[in-house]
């Protein structure tokens, strides 16, 4: 079938309100927030923002019958190509579906379609005094469809995990055009192991094996009390070290950031009145729950870090406390900024390493800007040793270019050999998926099988994941 | 200087990482919700004219102008572009390629020169007086008007008879010891549907040992150019402007327009002089050119005096775009507010987000612009306010369109106006009355 008859098609099925066939129009489809996307664009043959699970239906029926691709998009926040047609199909634009559906407080759950924004379903869920506790950066912009399909998390995962461990079911629509729920048809149980766990399966399949219609979250008491602590080291070992001190005490902080000496410079040149302290590494804990147990374990936080840190600052007080994150809040924002001529990029960006390895990954990261002449900027979660790596280059120069892809093969690598993985939560897309059979060995071909075994014709985000 | 040249597209363009941010600040995205009008997507598009990707034609155009140019995104924006910048620049390279001679005739004849602006002002207000505009919406003449016009002429009511310029002197002498010699930059909207608006500025200026000075050569300050592709009569415009206030020894250039403030200000005059012969002058200029409020607070740091009879009224006031964003003003409206003997100030939700208005946009745009309004309007009557002042005639346009669309009664005025009516009430006059 070719392009000019799908559209027509799809006008028939969705009117001309809610889809886009202009080759205009579809360009702007061409792009999420990787940097591959900024290399080369594809666009798709149609946009249809589909807004019921028969719609979602009818759109899978049609596409299976017809061999066509289908991409489902959120909004496009993505730092992989996962959502870009990048071998053409038709885009599914979920991110106009947010309905939240339920707000079941009495069990403590939530049900919502693909499209909810993050922020805004925790805003929804605080008048409950609940949360749904991952965390992403992009919260104010990412759908939580996009959260599923990826098993996103943040800065906050060290403690409260990924986006799976709060998925209790969903529903999804299989190439096929079949309907299937997962995690019990009318279950609202918590605990579940009854079958074969779909809704583990689907969580982070970057859709290349479905399209998820209904989302039903676990949700957590919203805690009371927040309390921040900053260490400064002089010794870049000294940072996770400290962060295993800090377990071995008996705490688990809902997040512990790290900005090495890269990131540092970088704030300060781009927010000089922040002025954080020149040193090899800055640690940042947050802990949360009621505010004695906040206190008890700012105490303990302030005395493990005391005995290698330089400098340990704490507070509770809100307008102290944005103070001491303000360095790590512009920290992405900066690495754009270094110099006026450049920008950050992502790519290679999300490396997670076992905390054992931290400190020489990060050193490792430094000595490969320095082989290839490009600046890094490292910051990241280092308390599940997921460490986010920002090349800063002028994207316009294809020197720069080719050197910027030639390190972030290696950064790539390098988690491999270093017992981690080259993606601790942005997904692997179409920016990594040759790593997939280094990373899973047989297992690799495995997730093949189960891919054919849900989509038969390879019509479900072709190119991406695996 | 060549499209690609221009200094936001050299610069600024590669800094997008499209991390989407924008999409959840701009007040377009909100209504529209695709991709084609996210502040992101339009950068893309810039970024593809500016590589040849797409030509500039006039689809292009269409796609750019599905925004209100708030400057909400490039507040917001992560990487520190300035998204309208590059919006603008691109609309004027698109357009320098697909003229259109009405066009022209508006903004490159009419709306250059005051006169003819004034007339075409009048005839719109001949036509309310008369009730032809009445007749002409009944018989559907209206809709021969061009694009979304026929929809958005009802928004232009309440036209006054004289302008500004008619009612006050070009010099009005400070009263008491004189401290400063300010030029006031009289806006074409001010000067033609708010000629109110500049009799109180010049009521509280002279009051407050200012001479007040209007040029007469003055121009246009350009904004709605650099909205609708014409940079290059928006450029001329500015040049106008510098040699119509340098003739006079002024200690500062004061407007009571939101947009004409950031129009005059140190950044747009960079856009448009920043690489030219003019650039030190409009350099200079632009130091001088403060808004209303900020001089007021600030320099005058003006009380009105204590009045326990003041009537009370409650008053709700909405940030214009190119005031809060382009100028991060949004302290000062509010402390003069709270300055007036009788005003409570009431915070409304989201006071900061766009009302629709946006110059020439709620006539492009009309329907788009409605639902934004709309959702202005819901935030304004939950204020449960006798009176919405904002700093910004067009802001003032949209909202009173608001007002009447709902059938509410708050009237709109500008902060000024408040305060030149507590000067005047400390002899015992009514507030709102005299409003």
């Amino acid at each position: 079938m070719d392009k000019s008859a799908i559209q027509k098609e799809l006008l028939k099925m969705f009117g001309k309100d809610r889809m886009l066939s202009d080759a205009l129009d579809l360009m702007y489809y061409s792009y999420d927030s990787s940097f591959l996307t900024k290399l080369e664009t594809t666009s798709p043959y149609a946009v249809v923002f589909p807004r019921s699970t028969e719609e979602v239906q009818k759109i899978m029926q049609f596409a299976y019958s017809h061999d066509i691709n289908i991409v489902p998009r959120g909004a496009g926040t993505g730092e992989t190509g996962g959502c870009v047609a990048v071998e053409g199909g038709i885009v599914l634009d979920l991110s106009q579906w947010k309905e939240i559906v339920e707000i079941d407080q009495k069990n403590m759950q939530v049900v919502v379609r693909p499209g909810v924004i993050h922020a805004d379903l925790n805003s929804e869920l605080a008048q409950y005094n609940l949360f749904f506790p991952p965390d992403p950066g992009s919260s104010l912009m990412c759908t939580v469809g996009g959260m599923v399909a990826n098993n996103a998390s943040g800065l906050r995962a060290v403690k409260y995990g990924t986006t799976e461990q709060y998925v209790l079911g969903l529903e999804v629509v299989t190439p096929k055009g079949d309907i299937i729920v997962t995690g019990g048809m009318k279950s609202r149980a918590i605990k579940n192991v009854s079958g074969l766990n779909l809704t583990k399966l689907m969580v982070g399949s970057e859709g290349v094996l479905g399209v998820i219609t209904k989302i039903r979250l676990r949700c957590f008491p919203k805690p009371r009390a927040r309390g921040i602590a900053m260490a400064v080291f002089d010794r870049l070992d000294d940072a996770p070290a400290t962060v295993l001190d800090v377990y071995q005490a008996g705490i688990l902080p809902s997040g512990i950031e790290v900005l090495d000496g890269s990131a540092i410079k970088a704030v300060n040149e781009f927010k000089p009145h922040i002025k954080l302290p020149d040193a090899e590494a800055i640690l940042l804990f947050e802990v949360d729950g009621n505010p004695p147990s906040v206190e008890f374990e700012g105490d303990i936080i302030k005395e493990m870090a005391g005995k290698r840190a330089r400098l340990v600052e704490w507070s509770t007080d809100p307008k102290s406390m944005a103070q001491l994150w303000e360095g790590r809040s512009v920290t992405a924002a900066a690495a754009s900024r270094v110099r006026p001529d450049v920008s950050r990029i992502f790519a290679g960006e999300d490396i997670s390493v076992p905390l054992s390895r931290v400190a020489d990954v990060l050193r490792a990261i430094r000595e490969l800007g320095q082989k290839y002449g490009i600046q890094v900027v490292n910051y990241g979660h280092i308390g599940d040793g997921n460490v986010h790596t920002a090349p800063v280059i002028n994207p316009e120069d294809p020197a720069e270019v080719e050197r910027v892809l030639q390190l972030v093969d290696e950064i790539h690598l390098l988690a491999i050999e270093m017992e981690g993985t080259t993606t601790g939560e942005h997904g692997v897309g179409a920016v990594r998926r040759r790593y997939a059979p280094l990373e899973h060995g047989i297992a690799h071909e495995y997730m093949l099988k189960v891919k054919q075994a849900f989509d038969p014709k390879g019509i479900m985000n072709p190119g991406k994941l695996i | 200087m060549e499209f690609k040249e221009l200094p936001p597209v050299k610069e600024q363009l590669m800094k997008c990482v499209r991390c989407g941010k924008c999409r959840s600040v701009c007040p377009v995205f909100a209504e529209i919700g695709n991709e084609t009008v996210a502040p992101r997507g339009h950068v893309f598009m810039v970024q593809m004219l500016r590589d040849g990707t797409v030509a500039p034609e006039q689809k292009v155009y269409d796609h750019l102008t599905n925004c209100l140019m708030c400057e909400t995104c490039s507040i917001n924006c992560p990487s520190g572009i300035d998204i309208h910048e590059l919006n603008a620049a691109a609309r004027s390279y698109i357009y320098e390629h697909n003229p259109s001679l009405a066009k022209d005739l508006i903004f490159d004849t009419m709306w250059t020169n005051p006169a003819y602006l004034k007339n075409a002002v009048r005839m719109a207000w001949g036509a309310q007086a008369s009730g032809a505009q009445s007749l002409g919406r009944k018989l559907g003449l209206t809709k021969l008007l061009p694009g979304d016009l026929p929809k958005a002429e009802k928004i232009l009511t309440g036209i006054p008879f004289r302008s500004a310029r008619k009612q006050v002197p070009a010099v009005s002498p400070a009263r008491g010891e004189k401290k400063y010699t300010v030029g006031y930059f009289l806006g074409c909207a001010t000067d033609l549907l708010n000629p109110e608006v500049a009799k109180a500025t010049i009521d509280v200026l002279t009051r407050n040992g200012c001479e007040v000075i209007i040029p007469a050569d003055m121009k246009c300050c350009g904004l709605p150019h650099i909205a609708n592709g014409k940079m290059k009569t928006a450029q001329q415009l500015a040049i106008e402007n510098l040699k119509a206030f340098r003739q006079y020894d002024l200690d500062y250039i004061v407007t009571d327009c939101a947009s004409c403030s950031s129009a005059l200000a140190a950044k747009n005059m960079a856009l448009l002089l920043g690489e030219t012969e003019h650039r030190d002058e409009a350099r200079a200029f632009a130091a001088k050119v403060m808004d209303l409020t900020y001089f007021l607070i600030h320099i005058l740091d003006v009380r009105p005096p204590a009045n326990a009879q003041a009537p009370k009224v409650r008053v709700t006031y909405h940030d214009p775009c190119h005031l809060a964003n382009a100028q991060g003003i949004t302290d000062e409206p509010r402390e003069l507010l709270r300055r007036i003997p009788g005003v409570e100030l009431v915070e409304m939700t989201d006071a900061n987000r766009c009302c629709g208005g946006s110059g020439t946009f709620s006539i492009t745009h009309y329907d788009l612009s409605m639902q934004i309004l709309d959702k202005k309007m819901d935030n304004i009557e939950a204020a449960d306010a006798d009176l919405i002042a904002t700093c910004c005639p067009s802001c003032m346009m949209q909202l009173r369109h608001g007002v009447s669309r709902r059938g509410l009664q708050n009237d709109l005025v500008h902060p000024v106006q408040l305060l030149s009516q507590a000067y005047q009430m400390s002899k015992g006059s009514e507030m709102k009355a005299a409003l």
